[in-house]
């Protein structure tokens, strides 16, 4: 079997396995329109009396949103830690010790597959929003934006998903993960661009928040897609999130090579 | 069973979590290190749009910070006295555990929802309260002790309907069957707690501040520390409370009669 086929058979199983949790990712894209609400409702009051905030205006503002919306179900890593974790402390991963399979590469594959099932699944309540939500989507031209926009995305999904395979590796030294995954969850959520747009910090935060890894998983693809970074500004973004991508995936080998020292595996 | 006896069986639980608590304290300082950085992320969020405008709905940056302060408040509380007991409620129905509760003494609704409490959660109280005396403060509020006492008493049917509407949600295991991830949307919708009443506009006002309580539990308890009591919403308050309250337990008593055991 070539190296190819059984990672896409694994993105297969993985695909067919998501599938069967359609409805779960459906309410949770549902109850995503919920968290859109707030942020009209809370923007909308805030825009109320000024036509920019941050040198945007409110359509421009609510767009970001949307697509930050998108971009988690398309990109972000939902419980991956977790699964690896359960792997880890169930001895799941012993089978994967004495077959011709890295780990990681399997892991990205059913990860790729179950963001292709949400992310067409979170379409669907936009879709239905649509007619509500078009009069503010405000999408900037030029293709550039395209053709540095989704290299930005794939090389943030490798992000997410590194850094949720990082988490997931803590099992080796750490009986419980969850308060490790939230308490990067909570500071992912803002300086990631979730809350608000970071653009928004004060000056000295903001560029500090460019030289976290942080920045590159949700915000510089939503900001160069939705026009809030120039050409220029996209460009060096690239080179920053390509070290961070290579110095993730440093990271998570010497975690599983260190990790595996630790790990025993018991019985059949 | 008398009202003291229930306080006994509480107490003895809560000095249990306590004890348990003291035994796994780095998960405590982690967990208290969570719910710090989830409140600071809501504070950041006040602070960052603040930067950029004077008012939001006509509430200044205190006003607000208050507000939020206060929906932030009774959350902990949920978070400390009831939120682990309802989330294992619901997983305790699918396994069939629910039976532990029923073969007890009591009322099944009160031992299910005071079985422990999480130091974490409301060790974070304190954090809550800090940021409302905070804001109070710089609002230069000096409130009377009536007003303060009203204020506690509107946080506790802030509380009350926040338990009521988890408890609505995690009820619903009782027909659901497998009802992971529906305490989720009591998040979702408590998040609009965060938002001053005067935002809400069209569809919005009538869903979030008239059919659902998101709004009330936080902006009548902020409203009388910033502007004084005001007796037409504290009925409003109170009502809501009783009413919300009055339905979850009837849905809860319910849900109780499709309970089969292991089988459910």
């Amino acid at each position: 079997m070539s190296v190819f086929a059984k990672y896409r058979h694994a993105f297969l199983i993985g695909l067919q396995s998501n599938i069967v949790y359609r409805w779960g990712f459906a309410v949770r894209a549902l109850f995503s329109l919920f968290h859109l609400a707030f942020v009209f409702i809370l923007w909308g009051a805030a825009y109320s009396g000024q036509t920019t905030i941050g040198g945007f205006d409110l359509n421009q503002t609510l767009t970001y949103f949307i697509a930050i919306l998108l971009m988690q179900f398309f990109i972000g890593a939902f419980n991956e830690d977790y699964q690896i974790s359960e792997d880890i402390r169930n001895g799941l991963i012993n089978q994967f010790l004495l077959k011709p399979i890295n780990y990681y590469l399997y892991r990205l594959s059913i990860f790729g597959a179950a963001r292709l099932v949400s992310g067409a699944l979170a379409l669907l309540p936009i879709l239905v929003a649509l007619p509500y939500l078009k009069d503010h989507l405000v999408l900037p031209d030029g293709a550039w934006r395209i053709a540095l926009g989704m290299p930005a995305m794939v090389m943030a999904a490798l992000i997410q998903f590194t850094i949720a395979y990082i988490f997931g590796l803590l099992t080796f030294w750490f009986l419980e993960i969850q308060s490790f995954i939230i308490l990067s969850l909570a500071i992912e959520t803002i300086l990631g661009g979730q809350m608000f747009p970071l653009d928004l910090l004060p000056a000295w935060f903001f560029r500090l928040s460019q030289w976290l890894p942080y920045y590159y998983q949700m915000y510089f693809p939503t900001a160069i897609f939705t026009g809030r970074l120039d050409q220029a500004q996209a460009l060096s973004g690239l080179c920053i999130q390509a070290f961070w991508v290579v110095a993730l995936l440093g990271l998570a080998q010497l975690l599983w090579t260190r990790g595996l020292r630790r790990h025993t595996a018991v019985g059949g | 069973m008398t009202i003291l006896d229930y306080l006994r069986i509480w107490l003895a639980g809560a000095r249990y979590s306590i004890v348990r608590t003291l035994m796994f304290r780095f998960d405590f300082i982690m967990w208290s290190l969570v719910e710090l950085f989830w409140m600071t992320v809501n504070v950041l969020l006040v602070a960052v749009i603040y930067e950029h405008t004077d008012s939001i709905a006509g509430w200044t940056r205190y006003e607000m910070l208050l507000l939020v302060g206060s929906s932030m408040l009774v959350q902990r509380f949920i978070m400390g006295f009831v939120w682990s007991n309802l989330f294992e409620m619901a997983r305790n129905i699918r396994s069939g555990h629910f039976d532990f509760f029923l073969a007890q003494p009591g009322n099944p609704l009160v031992m299910v929802s005071t079985r422990k409490v999480d130091l974490d959660g409301l060790a974070n109280a304190v954090v809550a309260s800090a940021i409302v005396i905070y804001a109070a403060r710089q609002l230069g509020l000096s409130p009377s002790i009536v007003e303060v006492a009203l204020y506690c008493l509107m946080l506790l049917c802030g509380f009350l309907i926040n338990y009521a509407i988890l408890l609505i949600t995690v009820s619903l295991t009782f027909w659901l069957g497998s009802a992971q991830g529906i305490e989720g949307s009591y998040f979702t919708l408590m998040e609009f707690s965060r938002l001053p009443r005067q935002a809400f506009k069209g569809v919005s006002s009538i869903v979030f501040v008239w059919i659902l309580p998101a709004v009330v539990v936080s902006n009548v308890p902020a409203n009388t520390l910033i502007h004084g009591f005001h007796a037409l919403d504290s009925l409003w308050l109170l009502a809501v409370t009783i009413a919300w309250m009055g339905l979850a337990v009837w849905v809860f008593n319910r849900g109780l009669r499709r309970y089969a055991s292991a089988s459910s």
